[in-house]
């Protein structure tokens, strides 16, 4: 998969506890990133899904994907 | 006597979507929804069952659905609600998670710790609460740690290895080999999710079994 970023793309859905959790922690280290919500259309669901299943999926600028964050096994996309 | 409180009156619980308007609304997912009512993993046995005890004075009438559409657990098992709604006749209401925290907050899992999804809550047709399921079978649970401990194996991991403590590139790896394992047993998890729901019912309903 190409990827083209700059910054991290981070997948989340409202309401993800996993979610707001790195998000915060990012804001309070002042890491930007691209915020795509998986829940606000199929489109952003179907692109997140090629990375992974479980959020927050995190495109990194090298390519690299993360899921998850901490120790969670919520709701997969 | 102890009072219980709750925020599901009669005209909260008729504030939520039908079905239709769930689906309708639904950004993501509808073909899964779609598919999954397609599929039902419901037995003859098991619709008698759902009307015969919707029958009972103190039977259930009333079935309230929490959901996201999102949610894998959700499409997967909400179309299972919209069936049994369906064969006995109960009114069926959808309430989206995070629009309605006071009700998920009286169904909250994990001690108090997670808002797991669906929970669907049966009522009588006065809406008293009776029973309520939430987000997938026991024996869903016990596949996914089986998984789990099956992947550390695999991957010459501690048993202490887990999501939270792994470092990222160990993470994936483990992630992928517990969900290659729990994948070809979702649908007999579906089916397991029905014969709890019958015996979750019976129990409340005080009845000798779940046949």
């Amino acid at each position: 998969m190409a990827v083209q970023n700059e910054i991290p793309i981070v997948y989340t859905i409202r309401g993800c506890d996993s979610c707001t959790k790195l998000l915060k922690k990012w804001d309070a280290e002042g890491i930007p990133y691209d915020e795509r919500r998986v829940e606000l259309s199929q489109a952003t669901l179907d692109e997140a899904r090629q990375y992974g299943r479980l959020v927050p999926i995190v495109v990194w600028p090298d390519g690299q994907v993360e899921q998850g964050f901490e120790d969670s096994f919520g709701c997969m996309i | 006597m102890e009072t219980v409180t709750t925020v599901v009156s009669s005209a909260r619980f008729e504030q939520g979507l039908g079905y239709g308007d769930f689906l309708a609304d639904a950004a993501v997912n509808r073909d899964k929804f779609e598919q999954n009512y397609e599929n039902p993993v419901l037995t003859e046995e098991d619709r008698l069952f759902f009307r015969r005890v919707s029958e009972l004075a103190e039977g259930p009438r009333r079935l309230l659905a929490i959901a996201e559409p999102w949610c894998g657990d959700v499409y997967r098992e909400l179309p299972t609600a919209v069936h049994i709604a369906e064969c006995a006749g109960m009114e069926l209401r959808v309430f989206l998670r995070d629009d309605n925290p006071d009700i998920m907050d009286e169904f909250l899992s994990n001690n108090g710790k997670s808002r797991a999804i669906p929970v669907f809550a049966f009522y009588t047709a006065d809406t008293r609460y009776i029973a309520h399921f939430t987000e997938r079978s026991a024996s869903a649970h016990a596949g996914l740690a089986l998984a789990m401990d099956e992947a550390r194996a695999q991957l010459g991991l501690p048993a202490s290895a887990s999501f939270g403590n792994l470092p990222s590139s160990e993470r994936q790896v483990f992630f992928h080999e517990v969900v290659s394992r729990i994948e070809p047993h979702t649908e007999q998890w579906r089916r397991d999710a029905v014969k709890e729901i019958r015996q979750l019912l019976a129990t409340a309903l005080n009845l000798s079994d779940a046949a």
